[in-house]
C-alpha cells in the first residue's frame, strides 16, 4: 500500500468522527442548557435532581455508557453503532455542558436579574433578555474546550465498530505492521480538526464580544 | 391637598434571627422628595427594595395609590412598571447600548414598536443629557454617565415613584455632581422621589422631608430646616453633624 | 481485566434479559435466510487470519473461509468490524449473526454464546527478541520472565490459570494488551521479554521481523478455532457445522491454510 492510499484510508474515517461530533455536541448543548436553566432557576428540588444527573453522567466512563446503550438498550430499539455511540456521547456531554452553562449563568451577577425585574420584566423575560445573552459570551471559552474533548472522545465509538479515524488507524497499522505511521497520521488529523474548531470558536467569541474602554 | 402616592404601614423585615427594621410607618405624597438618611446597615436599602417588592416584608402593608401591593396575588411585574429604581452600582445591562438599555422595558414590557420605543428612549436620554452617547456600551461610559443612563432607563417607564438607592455612593467625586443635577431637575419637574443617600447638600436643598433611620427604626423625620436646625433628638443632631462634617468636605472637594 | 469486566457486564445484561424472555425468538437462521444476508463480525487487525490488503479490503484465512460459507448458505455476507473484545458480546446480544476472528473455545465465552465445529487447529507460541538470554524448554519456563499477551484471549487465560494463580508468575510481570501489535511493540522495546500468542500470526510477525524468534510452540490453550454463534441456536449451528464439514472434506480449508500460513 503506498503512502497516499495509507493516509486516505485513515482519513476517510473523518466523516464518521465529524458525524459523531455533530450529533453529540449540539444535543449535549440543547439538553445541557435546558438542564442548566432548571438547575439555576428551577428551585431546590430541581437543583438536586440536576446535581444527581450531573454526578451520574460525569461519573461513568463514556465507554461504559456506550456499551450499555449499544448492547442493552438496543435490545428493544435497534440502534446502529453510530447512533448508539453518538447519543451516549451526547448524554455524557450534556452533563458537562450543563455545568458550563450553569457556571456562565451564575457568573452573570444576580444583580443583573434584579435590575431587569426592577424595570418590570418578568423573571422569564429577565433570564431570556438580560442573563442569557451575557451568559452566552461567558460560556464560549469553556465550551470550546468541550468541543475539543468531544472531537477526541468521538474515537470511543471504535469499540462499537464504527469505522472512524482511530479504528482505521488500528486496522491498517496492524495489517501493514506500520503502527507508528498509522497512529501519527491519526494524531495529525485529530489535531487539524481540533485546531480548526477552536480557531472558529475564537472568531465567534471576538465577534460577539461587548465593546468597552479598558 | 396632596394625595398619598405611597403608604407604608407597620412594615417589618427580618432575616433569620436578625431584625432589619420593624413597625415602620411612612407616607409619601405626590411630588414629594423624601430623603432617607442613617448609618450604614440600618435597613435603608432593604426598605427601598420592599417598596418595589424586590424583597417581601414579613409583616405590614404597602399601598401604591389605592392598590395594596403587598396583598396576596398582586402582579409584581405590573407593580414594578410604575415604580422606577436606580441602584448604587448602576446595574446597566452590559450587553446592550445605552439606547438598548432604555428601550428594553419599552419593547418587552410595554410592547411598544421598535420605532416608538427608540423615539421615547432617545427622549429620555436627552433628558439626562446623554442622547449623543446612545450607541455606547456601559463599558464605554464613565460612572456618572452610566448612572444617568440608569435614571433614563427607569424614567422611560413613566413611573409614579422613583426610588434611588445611594445613587452616588459608587461614583468618583467629580462625577457626583452631574447625577445630583439630574435628580434635582427631576424633583423640580414634580417627580415623586424617595432617595437614600449621604449627600447632605442634596438633602438640604432638594428634599421636602428627611427621614432619619437607625437600628431598624425611624428616629425622626421632618423638613430639612427642622432636621438640621431644630432636631427633636440628640441622636439626630449628632448624626447630622458628623455626616455634614464628613460629606461637607467631600462636596467642597467636588466643587 | 477490562475484558472480564465486559464479559461480566454482558453476562449480567443478557441474563437479565433472558429472565424476562418467555419463548426463544425465531432462529437466527430463519432471520438470515429471510433477509438473504448474514452479518458477521471480525476484527481485521490479526494477520494472516483477518487483516486489510493494500486496497483497504478485508482479507485473510478467516475472511475467505467465511465468504465461502456464506456462499454455500446462499446468502449475502455483510462484514461488521469491531474490536476483538466487543465481538462476543455483540453476537450474544444479537447485534451480529455470528463472528469469525480466530476464536478458541473458552468456557467463559460458552456461557453466553455457542461455538461451531472447529474449522482449523492452531498452536500457541512464545516469541522473544534476539536480545533474550533465557530459555524456554517447557511452557512453564515462561514464568521466569516478563510476559505479554493479548487480553481476553485463551493465551491470556492459560497464563493466568497455569502460571499466575499458582504463584509461578507474579501478576506484575504479566502485561495484557488490547491488541497483538501493542504487545509486539513492547516486546521490541524491552518492556516485556516474552510474548505468548497464537502461532500463526506470530509466524507472520517473525517473517516480517528478523529480530524475533519463536522459542516454543505447541498446543496449550489453543487448538481448535471455531466460529462464534448465538447461544442456543441449534438450527444455525447445524447448518454452519454441515458446511464446515463439507469444506474440510473437499480440501478447501487445507488449500486456504497453504495459501495463508506457509512462507
Amino acid at each position: 500500500m503506498d503512502f497516499g492510499q495509507f493516509i486516505s484510508y485513515i482519513a476517510s474515517g473523518t466523516v464518521y468522527t465529524v458525524g459523531v461530533t455533530l450529533i453529540a455536541l449540539p444535543s449535549g448543548l440543547l439538553i445541557g442548557t435546558i438542564l442548566a436553566l432548571l438547575y439555576v432557576y428551577g428551585g431546590k428540588v430541581a437543583a438536586r435532581v440536576m446535581n444527581l444527573y450531573s454526578t451520574i453522567f460525569r461519573g461513568i466512563p463514556p465507554l461504559v455508557l456506550l456499551f450499555i446503550l449499544f448492547f442493552a438498550v438496543s435490545k428493544g430499539i435497534n440502534l446502529s453503532a453510530f447512533l448508539a455511540g453518538s447519543l451516549s456521547l451526547g448524554m455524557v456531554s450534556s452533563a458537562y455542558q450543563m455545568e458550563i452553562v450553569r457556571g456562565a449563568l451564575l457568573s452573570v451577577s444576580g444583580d443583573q436579574l434584579m435590575a431587569a425585574r426592577a424595570v418590570g420584566l418578568s423573571r422569564l423575560q429577565a433570564i431570556r433578555y438580560v442573563v442569557l445573552p451575557q451568559a452566552v459570551r461567558l460560556a464560549i471559552p469553556p465550551w470550546s474546550n468541550e468541543a475539543a474533548i468531544i472531537i477526541k472522545d468521538s474515537s470511543l465509538v471504535y469499540a462499537l465498530g464504527v469505522q472512524e479515524i482511530l479504528r482505521r488507524a488500528q486496522l491498517i497499522g496492524a495489517s501493514s505492521q506500520r503502527y507508528l505511521l498509522a497512529y501519527l497520521s491519526a494524531a495529525v488529523i485529530y489535531f487539524l480538526l481540533v485546531y480548526a474548531t477552536t480557531r472558529l470558536l475564537n472568531l465567534l467569541e471576538q465577534k460577539l464580544s461587548i465593546p468597552s474602554n479598558p | 391637598m396632596p394625595e398619598p402616592i405611597l403608604t407604608i404601614k407597620n412594615l417589618t423585615k427580618t432575616y433569620g434571627q436578625n431584625v432589619i427594621f420593624q413597625h415602620l410607618d411612612l407616607t409619601v405624597n405626590e411630588g414629594d422628595t423624601i430623603v432617607i438618611i442613617g448609618p450604614s446597615g440600618t435597613g435603608k436599602s432593604t426598605l427601598l427594595r420592599c417598596m418595589n417588592l424586590l424583597t417581601r416584608p414579613n409583616e405590614g402593608q404597602i399601598w401604591l395609590d389605592d392598590l395594596e401591593i403587598t396583598a396576596k396575588g398582586t402582579d409584581e411585574d405590573q407593580v414594578r412598571q410604575h415604580i422606577g429604581m436606580v441602584f448604587q452600582n448602576f446595574l446597566l445591562f452590559n450587553h446592550l447600548t445605552a439606547l438598548g438599555n432604555v428601550k428594553l422595558g419599552l419593547t418587552k414590557v410595554r410592547h411598544m414598536s421598535d420605532e416608538a420605543a427608540t423615539d421615547k428612549a432617545l427622549e429620555e436620554l436627552s433628558r439626562v443629557g446623554l442622547a449623543d452617547r446612545a450607541d455606547h456600551y456601559p463599558g464605554q461610559l464613565s460612572g456618572g454617565q452610566q448612572q444617568r443612563v440608569a435614571i433614563a432607563r427607569a424614567l422611560a417607564m413613566d413611573p409614579r415613584v422613583m426610588l434611588f438607592d445611594e445613587p452616588t455612593s459608587a461614583l468618583d467625586p467629580e462625577l457626583i455632581g452631574e447625577v445630583l443635577e439630574v435628580m434635582r431637575q427631576l424633583a423640580l419637574d414634580g417627580m415623586t422621589m424617595i432617595v437614600v443617600t449621604h449627600e447632605m447638600g442634596f438633602a438640604r436643598e432638594v428634599a421636602d422631608r428627611i427621614v432619619f433611620m437607625e437600628k431598624g427604626y425611624i428616629v425622626e423625620e421632618g423638613s430639612p430646616d427642622e432636621m438640621f436646625n431644630h432636631p427633636k433628638f440628640d441622636r439626630t443632631r449628632e448624626f447630622l453633624w458628623k455626616i455634614t462634617e464628613l460629606y461637607g468636605k467631600k462636596e467642597k472637594e467636588a466643587k | 481485566m477490562k475484558r472480564y469486566l465486559l464479559l461480566a457486564v454482558a453476562l449480567i445484561l443478557v441474563g437479565a434479559m433472558l429472565v424476562g424472555c418467555v419463548a426463544k425468538p425465531t432462529s437466527v437462521l430463519d432471520k438470515i435466510q429471510k433477509a438473504k444476508k448474514v452479518s458477521v463480525g471480525t476484527s481485521a487487525d490479526y494477520p494472516p487470519y483477518e487483516y486489510l490488503d493494500d486496497a483497504g479490503n478485508k482479507t485473510g484465512f478467516d475472511i475467505e473461509l467465511m465468504a465461502e460459507i456464506a456462499k454455500r448458505m446462499g446468502v449475502e455476507l455483510e462484514w461488521v468490524d469491531m474490536p476483538f473484545d466487543s465481538l462476543v458480546a455483540a453476537v450474544s446480544s444479537g447485534k451480529l449473526d455470528m463472528s469469525i476472528s480466530c476464536f478458541n473455545y473458552d468456557e467463559e465465552r460458552d456461557k453466553i454464546v455457542d461455538f461451531s465445529e472447529a474449522y482449523y487447529t492452531t498452536e500457541d507460541a512464545f516469541v522473544v527478541t534476539s536480545a533474550f538470554t533465557g530459555t524456554i524448554t517447557v511452557p512453564e519456563d515462561a514464568a521466569n520472565y516478563k510476559v505479554g499477551v493479548q487480553s481476553g484471549t485463551v493465551q491470556d487465560g492459560w497464563l493466568t490459570e497455569m502460571l499466575v494463580t499458582p504463584g509461578l508468575l507474579p501478576e506484575a510481570n504479566l502485561s495484557r494488551y488490547e491488541r497483538v501489535d501493542q504487545a509486539a511493540l513492547d516486546l521490541a522495546n524491552g518492556r516485556i521479554e516474552v510474548m505468548m500468542g497464537d502461532y500463526v500470526p506470530i509466524q507472520a510477525l517473525v517473517a516480517q521481523n528478523p529480530d524475533l524468534q519463536v522459542l516454543y510452540h505447541g498446543v496449550l490453550s489453543t487448538g481448535p478455532i471455531n466460529i462464534v454463534l448465538p447461544d442456543g441456536d441449534t438450527t444455525l449451528k447445524a447448518e454452519v457445522d454441515r458446511i464446515i464439514k463439507e469444506l474440510q472434506a473437499e480440501g478447501f480449508i487445507e488449500q486456504l491454510a497453504v495459501k495463508y500460513f506457509s512462507e
